[in-house]
């Protein structure tokens, strides 16, 4: 019998071409909380998934409880005692909390029925060691975020897990739901139960953790004794690779104030964050996943409400908007995030995708000149270097890079000052990422200001003159690009209660 | 993919080289000007079923409409032909609040299109039985049998059809209000961040789908001549079979007009050929029903393919 409950080794898998891991191997000891860190996209969530059966690694084993795993399928990963707790909780909202726990499980009578009694002293029990009180009749949709956090680890304990895998559970949780958390694993780790840890926040692995183990890029760096580590040599791991020499630099002095936000705070996590943007610069928007950088670009745009706070373009263009058409028509766009569900019209072709804005300006008595639509979507694919068989080609059909390229040209149409792109270069390859950098600096040079945000911190530090830093809904720090490091942004972004100290 | 495309085309060829066969009565200048009558009545509300299913909605309540038009018509006339006209309005006015109230419920109150539009269905329906105590009364005008007239295969409904379809290709292709309905039906959140007014584009869809309607009523009622409480039974869901089986997609986004025309002219088909049979009515909604199934079934196999 081996050391280890678990032994994933040698492991690699590739999508489409895209290695998103390589020979990477983890192992983890009996009662343990084993730490696993990187960078998004570095390779943690595609290592779980499979673990949890989801995926199906290209090449390597595992090793569980002493025997080599074959091909298991996601229910017999969790009849053989593994559960995995995802970030997007698996709950149904409408049913009980009891309902839940024991969901495709229930205990019955003879005939089939459900034993209701039997339900409820189950789960009652379940949340009594996990040392909760919670009235097992209430519906999930009740419950607070870290409530339903707790019922998902009471369901992987009616699972009879011994290996429970947690992939950011730290995400969606404010300080003194986190110590519940941890003091949870903390008994859970005394009942015997593995945990693997999932966080970028480092914090919270140094505390929780007994070992880390830390992925880039889809490879392995390292597996060490916490004891053995300290935080920069962590952070050392995560990040440290040479910059990338692909972000190109121009000399531009810093223009005339273009854009201002004061004190402004939506109905989501954004709270109180205030920026200035000046023309023909970047400025980039740094932070973990959930911090409140999406909000923010959605907050400037008008997308999402202001509850408080004011946005203003000064100068010759001065305007106030409310909502994306006006936030539009004063000279700002959008690039969201999630290309496929915010910014893309999958199911229609590339020209209707392009002149979508525009439409008002191609139009005649609300009729399309077409000659004019053919010339500005021949010029836009010219300008962007668009890839496609014709015009009249549904999005669908692009490339990753080239349907981000689509969405880009729709913007600039419409003749912007202000460009917000959210994660401009997620799911984009390499090639079509440096275009969309030299796109970035000839709208630099037209005078127009850039918001970027990213996740990837040598984009962020490579294309920005200046960084806001955010964490938990707030802005906490600015860094002059020359002062970047990805150590310094980290720390800020992953500073525990940063956002509770007045900014 | 090329069953998607064409599948609704090829499967009206076989329908109609079929038909040698099976109907040969079906190629007489008569039936077919028949088959085309009754086609266009079909095919007019189905040009507002199709626009509505472009925004990725759906809509129950046509079938109340007709019966509040052929009600209104000649409950307001009592027959007489100068009427006819202002009825017509009254008729159009109502319909545009039922569409009105469909836009609403389903924008602004985010009720599902197919709850929303079924209740309306009930409330017109009710609202017109309450207003006639179950009997309606009045005469149809005359000068609406000009609806009957017809020159070879040509008619009054059928050139309204092919007018209304030209009119509204042409919108749905080269306006700008076009390319917003399919920019909504396609991906919501991408159309509202990009400045698209896309309650506005919905509601606006479901008033002219209701008014489509009533222009349907009108005709019906002129081909029946006389009030009828169930006029128009079923139409609502044929125009909804007849946009599918012609390659609209129900989740929005995709289709046209084009494929509707096909697809009402297959399930015009389909019933003509059934009664020329000397099929029983259960038998002809046997075939319908196979005939829908298989089509949409054969959409699905194809965009999972994709």
């Amino acid at each position: 019998m081996s050391e280890y409950i678990l032994e994933m080794l040698n492991i690699s898998k590739s999508f489409a071409g895209v290695q998103a891991l390589r020979d990477v191997s983890i192992r983890c000891k009996p009662g343990r909380v084993c730490g696993l860190v990187g960078e998004n996209g570095a390779g943690k969530s595609t290592l779980m998934k499979i673990l949890a059966g989801a995926y199906k690694a290209d090449a390597g084993e595992i090793i569980y409880k002493g025997e080599r795993r074959e091909g298991a399928s996601a229910g017999e990963v969790i009849d053989s005692g593994i559960s995995i707790i995802y970030q997007e909780l698996a709950l149904v909202p409408q049913m009980s909390v009891a309902d839940n726990i024991f969901l495709g499980r229930e205990p019955r009578h003879a005939l089939g029925m459900l034993n209701l009694k039997e339900l409820h002293q189950g789960a009652a029990e379940l949340l009594k060691r996990l040392g909760i009180s919670l009235d097992t009749r209430l519906p999930v949709r009740e419950l607070t975020v870290a409530q339903r956090q707790l019922v998902e680890i009471a369901k992987a304990l009616s699972q009879n897990a011994d290996l429970i895998v947690m992939d950011e559970p730290s995400a969606i949780l404010a300080g003194s739901e986190l110590d519940q958390l941890f003091s949870i694993i903390e008994s859970l780790v005394e009942q015997g139960v593995t945990i693997i840890y999932i966080s970028h926040r480092l914090d919270e692995v140094f505390r929780i953790a007994d070992e880390v183990t830390v992925l880039k890029d889809g490879e392995l760096v390292d597996t060490r004794p916490v004891d053995q580590l300290d935080r920069a040599t962590l952070v050392e791991l995560m990040v440290g690779r040479p910059l990338a020499e692909i972000f190109p630099q121009t000399e531009h002095e810093q223009g005339e104030l273009l854009l201002v936000a004061e004190n402004i705070s939506t109905e989501t996590i954004l709270e109180d964050a205030s920026l200035e943007l000046y023309a023909g610069e970047i400025l980039g928007i740094a932070g973990m996943v959930g911090s409140g950088r999406t909000e923010l670009a959605r907050a400037l745009f008008g997308a999402d409400p202001l509850t408080s706070g004011e946005i203003t373009l000064v100068g010759a263009k001065s305007a106030r908007w409310s909502n994306p058409a006006q936030a539009i028509a004063s000279g700002l766009v959008l690039v969201p995030e999630d290309r496929k569900s915010h910014g893309l019209f999958t199911s229609l072709s590339v020209r209707i995708n392009v002149t979508l804005p525009i439409l008002s300006f191609l139009t005649r008595f609300g009729v399309l000149q077409s000659p004019l639509e053919n010339k500005i979507v021949a010029e836009a694919q010219e300008r962007l270097s668009i890839v496609m068989a014709s015009a009249d080609q549904e999005a669908q059909y692009l490339s990753g890079g080239n349907q981000q390229k689509v969405v880009l040209a729709k913007w600039l149409e419409t003749d912007p000052a202000v460009v917000i792109l959210d994660e401009p270069t997620r799911g984009v390859d390499v090639g079509a990422k440096f275009e969309i950098y030299k796109l970035m600096r000839q709208l630099n040079d037209r005078g127009i200001a850039i918001v970027m945000i990213s996740s990837e911190l040598p984009e962020v530090i490579g294309m920005s003159d200046r960084i806001l830093v955010m964490n938990d809904g707030r802005i906490v720090g600015e860094v002059a690009q020359e002062e970047a490091t990805e150590a310094g942004i980290i720390e800020l972004a992953t500073m525990a209660d940063a956002g509770a100290e007045p900014s | 993919m090329f069953i998607a495309n064409y599948g609704v085309y090829i499967a009206l060829v076989v329908l109609l080289l079929a038909a040698t066969v099976l109907t040969p009565k079906l190629y007489d200048v008569n039936t077919i000007a028949v088959v085309m009558r009754q086609a266009s009545q079909l095919g007019i509300v189905a040009i507002g079923q199709t626009m509505i299913l472009l925004v990725a909605g759906l809509d129950l309540s046509v079938g109340g409409i007709f019966i509040m038009t052929s009600i209104v018509v000649a409950d307001f006339t009592n027959g007489r032909d100068e009427l006819v006209i202002p009825a017509i309005l009254i008729a159009l006015a109502l319909g545009a609040l039922v569409g009105l109230g469909n836009g609403v419920l389903v924008t602004k109150r985010r009720v599902p299109p197919f709850v929303a539009t079924l209740g309306m269905l009930v409330l017109v329906k009710g609202a017109t039985q309450a207003y006639t105590k179950g009997i309606p009364g009045g005469f149809v005008p005359e000068v609406l049998g000009l609806v009957n007239q017809s020159w070879f295969v040509l008619s009054v409904p059928l050139l309204l059809w092919l007018g209304l379809n030209a009119f509204f290709m042409f919108v749905l292709r080269r306006t700008a209000y076009g390319r917003k309905v399919y920019a909504v039906g396609s991906n919501i959140e991408a159309a509202r961040l990009s400045g698209i007014s896309v309650d506005a584009v919905r509601i606006s869809v479901y008033i002219l789908g209701s008014c489509l309607a009533v222009v349907s009523g009108v005709v019906l009622t002129g081909y029946v001549g006389y009030v009828d409480r169930f006029i128009g039974t079923g139409l609502e869901l044929d125009s909804i079979a007849a946009a599918i089986v012609g390659g609209t997609a129900f989740v929005g986004g995709r289709g046209g007009l084009l494929g509707t025309i096909a697809g009402v002219l297959l399930i015009q088909l389909l019933s003509t050929m059934a009664v020329l049979m000397g099929l029983d009515i259960e038998v002809q909604f046997i075939i319908k029903g196979l005939v829908i199934l298989g089509a949409v079934t054969l959409y699905s196999v194809a965009s999972i393919e994709e």
